[in-house]
């Protein structure tokens, strides 16, 4: 039976409340605690009429034009309907009157109250009383018999009694309920209905079923029972044709019962799971009013094709009837299931009933197979008809109950499996809901695009928050465009496509320096655009057909290529473009997402193939772009942050939950940005919702990552958690200056120099708690001169086992740290020289040039500015380009050695050489004078070749200061302690005694072994 | 003291804006300012923020308690009560005139704001006057009075004191006899 439930509304203050409709069924009429009685004209009546009855109404009943009421002043009064006059007192209570009920015609009124007793009263004669006593306890509720001969009434004392009502006697009684002392104590309201028309049957809610009892015998004859009803029903009602009953519960759950077929035919829950206290069925039985006890009022509107379809559709199946009834009752044992589909098919009157399944999920199974076997039963029921008639069957219903029912059961195959969930939709990052009138388009780290959508206006406004980069705008959108995306660049804008226009693109290019600052392009018909994203340099658009689009942001199109799947969202970054798409179906709430990240520029790749996105249980994406520093990151509906960990693998790691901040449970972050350094997750906080409101422009707050270790109120896990959030953090500086991009090298070293520091204190918690193998697990992230100190601390504080441990592993790290020079030395040139070669590296002796010659990380840059002098006196060789790069191994020292150490002037690189090499020129000939040693020494030095020229330079750079640690130059290598550039410093001056080709061969590895080399200069005076 | 130097004082009061610059750490003798970050709130002295917002390089963020309802709650208070009550900064009036005045831009419902300020100064005027008033009429040598701010003070002080001064010696002449008075009877 398809309906729909409208949204409630508000009705009374909280409490008791109770509805009814009028005899015409054009109004709802409601009481409630507030003591008022409204009449409402449809549920989205906004002034309704309201008729103040007494502090309190309890109950209500109406007919015939007047309404009656039981009001907390023990007195059950009449009111005209539906002007609403006081029409006098009807009977009073000694205690307030619980429910009143009118008779089928309206002659008499019933009304039972806390004073155990139950009054019946005629309408025109309010002396004519009759008095029923009997219960022990006040009366919960009482209901005519329609035939007017019975009235059942059920009280707090746990019974439920008929009585007959000329005699004033108990005809019987079925102790059903639990027992109470009062009303408002009572589990249930226990609301008795009987059957109308018939007047066959009287339901009786009973915990959470419903039990028929027949009239005359009062024979139990069935139970009507829900699975998913855990709770107990407070109401029940019958349909004004008597076929169906519905049944209102504490926990909010409707349901309708086929009362024939005793299968539930509906079932709809209250959309905030409230109690529901008052039911009254709509005189069409097209519709069911509820109340709660917080005083909302609801519909369920749409009963009526079905409820009321024995009627209409009887002369429609006539003509199919007998066919019908044939399969029902030959062939069902040999086909089922064909039956089930042949029905199915026949009446299609019924089959938008089979819809709604798409978008309300909740009981979605058991809907499905009440419904297949409500529409069978349909049939059945109107071949009974046919035959017997309307009433006929009705008053057959004891007997008939059982066959349509068990015909219906095996008719159609059930699926109970895992559900799946409805793919989430295409949006943009940082937008809020397209259907808002005033919303956010896109909010990012570059500025603020937002659209309006009103009766006055139709416009976007983009403003910057540096407005450096461009002053704020306002456009008119005439398209009707949904979708933007900013950047430093330009502004990017999309609409759907509509009968007579295609979706079309439009860029906003405001940094281009030609006057022309706008393109457009139109997709192609059918094409809608679902997403888009802007890199540097390029804009990309997803599309309804599967596709991905790119253009250049000059507006050129470029490369195409198709989606694995409907598209979620798209972010780009740089060089980089991020996709997320549907994989497949998720089942039972979860999102089957898949992820691909693409790398544009000069090394197109594909970084990451479409692997799962790993999002929270049952949660699906709510934002995914990348951090200011270019990593990708994404954010799921539960709050939980994740960053990619490309030093992982490029596994996806939680860094932040922000729901852990939220205060309420309905409160929730925004996320605007992501910064890696400083390690900020910007974000707008929304009391009670997902996102801001345009208005009041709403305020960033900040938001601290935390990586969700174990036990991080301990110290240990403080430290632990610190350390990993660094690393993690601190990944990008390997990406950008592996991906070309200039970098922060003060970040860099201050980040592992508090790295190092971090692992130097937990290895000092460790060796405290007497954890030395932790300690050396430590030791092994550290780098070498870190360990240096710790070999020391493990000395001081009397751990000589742990002091030799460290010291071996600090060796195992020098050999392995030279172990890697020759390797890298070969990899090195394919990896950077051709970047290098445009670089700007030539001769470059200037003075300043030389200072910077301690920044060997600088010449790592392709995207340096500066004339990068690493060599700076071997300028001379104007070869110097052809040189392979440096790659960083060991990190800095500590120390900041450049102070100390004095610079080179100007030099060229064959003086040094000259001077290093002299003593050799004069030993092989001591009798040439000091013109000629030049001379020799110029022929020697142009033997050699380019790179040897410069290696040999490049020795003369290194250091001749002392090392940062105690141990003096001339101590023999062998001492552990020994730190890496010690150790290559006096390496160097004992090689530089030997003869020359091996002695350069050697030093240019020793000296690929470290940049912190090339801090120390020696002073040319000494 | 002059009102005017009140309001200086109060100029030392942080509040937050947001900036639409990029621009380092500002290391300045009364502390380091920054960094601004576009479009991310950062504090700053109430001098400051003005200048920005004259420059047009920020908006202000109202301070917390620059807020309709939580004003008409102290308005309530203030006077239900006879003692003064607490109010939410010890410059509420200065700030509440400078923001307005330079800024009201940015700040929602900045007339019921003014009126609401203004409606809890005149309240907490007027008890100041009432209870001059009734320290004067009682003749007591000393009083206390709690959560007086410094413009509040300030604007009964020259006047307070004055007339203080005036009727000591006024009473000074009128003890050691009555001849002066009689003397001008």
């Amino acid at each position: 039976m398809p309906c729909e439930r409208k949204p409630m509304r508000y009705g009374h203050s909280e409490g008791h409340t109770d509805v009814c409709f009028d005899d015409t069924g054009k109004y709802i009429v409601t009481c409630g605690s507030d003591g008022d009685v409204r009449i409402w004209e449809s549920l989205d009546d906004d002034d309704p009429k309201s008729i103040n009855v007494g502090e309190k109404a309890y109950s209500l009943a109406l007919k015939n034009g007047k309404l009656v009421t039981a009001a907390s002043n023990n007195t059950v009064q009449i009111h005209t309907f539906p002007e609403g006059d006081p029409d006098g007192i009807l009977t009073r209570f000694t205690t307030n009157a619980t429910h009143i009920t009118y008779n089928s015609s309206g002659s008499r009124v019933a009304a039972g109250s806390s004073d155990f007793m139950v009054k019946v009263v005629e309408m025109y004669d309010s002396s004519q009383q009759k008095t029923l006593r009997g219960h022990t306890a006040p009366i919960l509720s009482v209901t005519f018999d329609p035939k007017d001969e019975f009235l059942a009434s059920a009280s707090c004392d746990g019974s439920v009694a008929v009585w007959k009502i000329e005699e004033q006697t108990q005809v019987t009684s079925w102790p059903l309920l639990q027992k109470s002392n009062d009303v408002i104590n009572a589990k249930s309201l226990c609301r008795l209905a009987w059957q109308p028309k018939a007047a066959k049957l009287l339901a009786v809610p009973v915990e959470t079923t419903v039990q028929l009892y027949q009239r005359d015998s009062w024979a139990q004859v069935g139970t009507l029972s829900d699975d998913l009803g855990t709770q107990a029903i407070n109401v029940v009602a019958w349909s004004p044709c008597g076929k169906f009953l519905a049944a209102g519960s504490i926990g909010g759950l409707l349901t309708v019962w086929d009362v024939e077929s005793k299968l539930c035919v509906e079932r709809q829950t209250h959309e905030k799971g409230y109690t529901v206290c008052g039911l009254a069925w709509h005189p069409s039985g097209g519709q069911i009013a509820y109340t709660d006890t917080e005083g909302c009022l609801g519909v369920l509107d749409g009963l009526s094709s079905s409820s009321s379809s024995s009627s209409t559709t009887t002369s429609s199946t006539m003509t199919k009837a007998p066919a019908s009834y044939d399969d029902l009752f030959d062939d069902d044992d040999d086909r089922p299931l064909d039956e089930g589909i042949s029905e199915g098919a026949r009446s299609p009157a019924k089959n938008p009933g089979d819809e709604d399944d798409d978008d309300d999920l909740i009981p979605a199974t058991g809907r499905a197979r009440n419904r297949s076997a409500f529409l069978d039963d349909e049939n059945s029921l109107d071949t009974g008809s046919l035959k017997q008639g309307l009433d006929k069957f009705v008053d057959d219903v004891g007997s008939a109950i059982v066959l349509p029912a068990a015909v219906a059961a095996p008719l159609r195959p059930v699926y109970d499996g895992p559900m799946p969930t409805p793919p989430q939709k295409a949006f943009q990052p940082g937008s809020t809901p397209a259907h808002l009138m005033h919303r956010f388009m896109m909010w990012n780290s570059v500025g603020i695009v937002r659209g309006y959508n009103d009766d006055q206006d139709n416009a976007i406004d983009v403003e910057f928050h540096d407005t450096a980069v461009h002053h704020a705008m306002h456009l008119t959108n005439s398209l009707g465009h949904t979708v933007a995306d900013l950047s430093q660049e330009a502004v990017l804008l999309a609409c759907p496509g509509t009968d007579e226009l295609a979706s079309k693109l439009q860029c906003l290019h405001f940094s281009s320096w030609d006057t022309n600052k706008e393109w457009m392009v139109d997709l192609p018909k059918g094409e809608d655009v679902q997403a888009l994203c802007l890199g540097q340099g390029w804009a990309a658009a997803a599309t309804s057909a599967l596709m991905l689009r790119l253009f250049s942001i000059g507006g050129m199109q470029r490369e195409l290529f198709s989606l694995p799947g409907p598209v979620v969202c798209i972010a780009g970054h740089g060089e980089q473009l991020l996709v997320v798409y549907h994989r497949g179906t998720g089942f039972d709430g979860e999102q089957a997402l898949g992820v691909q990240l693409l790398q544009f520029g000069q090394k197109r790749r594909q970084v990451i193939h479409g692997e799962p996105l790993p999002l929270s249980r049952k949660s699906h994406l709510s934002w995914l772009g990348f951090t200011a520093e270019g990593t990708p990151c994404f954010i799921d509906s539960e709050g939980v942050v994740r960053l990619l960990n490309r030093s992982l693998g490029n596994m996806w790691t939680p860094v932040c939950n922000t729901r852990d901040n939220c205060k309420g449970k309905s409160d929730h972050y925004w996320v605007v940005g992501v910064h890696e350094n400083p390690q900020q997750l910007r974000c707008i906080p929304c009391k009670g919702s997902r996102y801001p409101p345009t208005l009041p422009r709403p305020a960033v707050a900040v938001l601290p990552f935390k990586l969700p270790l174990c036990q991080t109120t301990t110290e240990k896990g403080q430290m632990e958690e610190q350390y990993w959030r660094s690393v993690l953090l601190h990944n990008h500086y390997g990406f950008l200056s592996s991906s070309g991009y200039e970098i922060d090298e003060e970040g860099q070293s201050q980040a592992q120099k508090e790295q190092q520091e971090l692992l130097m204190k937990m290895f000092a918690l460790s060796c405290k708690l007497e954890r030395e193998f932790r300690s050396v697990e430590l030791a092994e992230l550290m780098t070498q001169n870190v360990v240096t100190l710790a070999i020391r601390y493990a000395s001081r504080s009397g751990r000589m086992a742990l002091a030799q441990r460290l010291s071996d592993l600090a060796l195992e790290k020098a050999n392995q740290l030279q172990g890697e020079e020759p390797q890298e030395e070969e990899e090195e040139p394919l990896q950077y020289t051709r970047r290098n070669t445009g670089s700007g590296l030539g001769r470059s002796g200037s003075a300043g040039g030389q200072n910077r010659v301690t920044n060997v990380l600088d010449s790592m840059m392709s995207s340096s500015k500066k004339p990068t002098a690493l060599l700076s006196s071997s300028g001379s060789t104007g070869k110097l380009n052809k040189t392979p790069f440096l790659k960083p191994l060991a990190p800095r020292p500590k120390t900041k050695v450049q102070h100390n150490s004095v610079y080179v002037r100007h030099k060229s690189g064959f003086q040094l050489w000259l001077e290093d090499n002299r003593r050799i020129i004069l030993a092989d000939n001591p009798d040439l004078e000091e013109t000629d040693v030049i001379k020799e020494a110029i022929g020697r030095f142009r033997t050699l070749s380019a790179d040897d020229r410069s290696v040999a330079v490049l020795d003369i750079l290194i250091p001749v200061r002392q090392a940062p640690t105690t141990i003096p130059r001339s101590k023999p290598l062998k001492s552990f302690v020994l730190p890496i550039h010690s150790l290559n410093s006096t390496h160097t001056q004992s090689m530089s005694q030997l003869s020359l080709p091996l002695h350069l061969h050697h030093v240019s590895n020793s000296f690929h072994g470290g940049p912190s080399l090339c801090g120390f200069l020696f002073d040319p005076c000494t | 003291m002059d009102p005017s130097e009140v309001e200086f004082l109060a100029e030392k009061e942080v509040v937050k804006i947001i900036p639409n610059f990029s621009l380092d750490k500002i290391y300045l003798i009364g502390g380091d300012l920054g960094p601004f970050n576009p479009g991310l709130p950062v504090d700053v002295p109430v001098w400051l923020a003005l200048n920005l917002k004259q420059r047009q390089k920020c908006r202000i963020v109202p301070p917390e308690w620059m807020d309709v309802e939580k004003l008409e709650e102290i308005r309530e208070l203030e006077r239900k009560e006879d003692t003064f009550t607490p109010v939410p900064s010890p410059y509420y009036m200065e700030l509440t005139k400078l923001l307005l005045n330079h800024a009201s831009d940015n700040i929602p419902k900045a007339d019921e704001i003014r009126t609401l300020v203004k409606d809890i100064w005149d309240t907490r005027i007027a008890k100041l006057r009432l209870s001059a008033d009734s320290f004067i009429s009682q003749q007591e040598a000393h009083a206390k009075l709690d959560n007086l701010t410094l413009m509040e003070i300030n604007t009964t002080r020259s006047f307070l004191l004055d007339t203080l001064n005036c009727m000591y010696k006024l009473r000074s002449n009128l003890q050691p006899g009555s001849k002066y008075i009689s003397d001008v009877v």
